[in-house]
């Protein structure tokens, strides 16, 4: 028996739009990113969509994303 | 900091497809949401993930006391590197709730065996900070202690994905 097990999202009504990205982002992981295949991400509406939840829940939450770093490497974003 | 290095007997690749996968999993039942924040590949074709987790401890009512909170969500937030030429994978986690009271970063470094591409190398790493009220360096020590053991639930998660995707014997996590 196989039970599937699913994570929420940090927003409850975000989830649905994290497990449509997830299940993207994993595919295009393990099948174009892991094998050096350089081709266009197919993820990229999906994540703006989810996104546009995640940031909207995390202001309403306070979640303090920004200011804590770890105490690690060069945290810049260099251009993609 | 507390540092450990294991062996498990599954390539890089598979494991990494596990650990971006890692949550759900019946060895971390306090993790309650995990979020993307941000992914990007950099100049160097490394994919970066910046990752939000809130996790619910379900605290015991006298820590809640103490603590003056009976908010018990907390929430970490952690940066990945995937390098898929070199074959290797680095973690960054730290706490952005409890900060007052304590910081807990971690590092994850996951490569092929040096001797063996068959075979993954975990190394983990645990600086803990009590911050405040000065507790003593005992109290440190066993916070490092519970870090180390959980720091193996951290693997048996991954081996039970693992296990889940490819319904094989999975043999332990051998500490190096």
């Amino acid at each position: 028996m196989l039970i599937v097990l699913k994570m929420n999202s940090v927003g409850e009504d975000c989830t649905d739009l994290k497990r449509e990205y997830d299940q993207c982002f994993n595919r295009w992981f393990a099948e174009k990113f892991l094998k050096e295949d350089r081709s266009g991400d197919p993820c990229t509406e999906m994540f703006k969509k989810y996104q546009h939840c995640v940031q909207k829940a995390i202001k309403e939450k306070n979640i303090p994303i920004d200011g804590v770093e770890f105490m690690g490497p060069n945290k810049e974003k260099p251009d993609s | 900091a507390t540092r450990w290095s294991c062996v498990v007997h599954y390539p890089w690749e598979t494991v990494i497809k596990a650990a971006m996968r890692k949550y759900p999993n019946p060895m971390n039942p306090n993790v309650v949401g995990v979020d993307v924040l941000d992914r990007n590949l950099d100049t160097d074709g490394r994919l970066h993930s910046h990752r939000l987790l809130s996790t619910e401890w379900g605290l015991p009512g006298i820590v809640r006391a103490i603590l003056g909170t009976g908010h018990t969500r907390t929430y970490v937030k952690e940066h990945s590197i995937v390098d898929p030429e070199e074959k290797k994978m680095e973690l960054y986690s730290t706490n952005i709730t409890l900060t007052n009271l304590v910081s807990v970063d971690e590092r994850l470094v996951y490569r092929p065996h040096p001797d063996n591409p068959e075979v993954t190398v975990l190394t983990q790493e645990a600086i803990i900070t009590v911050k405040g009220v000065s507790l003593s360096s005992y109290l440190e020590g066993m916070m490092a202690l519970r870090m180390s053991a959980n720091a193996r639930k951290g693997w048996d998660a991954i081996e039970w994905i693992i296990q889940n995707s490819e319904r094989e014997n999975v043999p332990l996590c051998e500490l190096y």
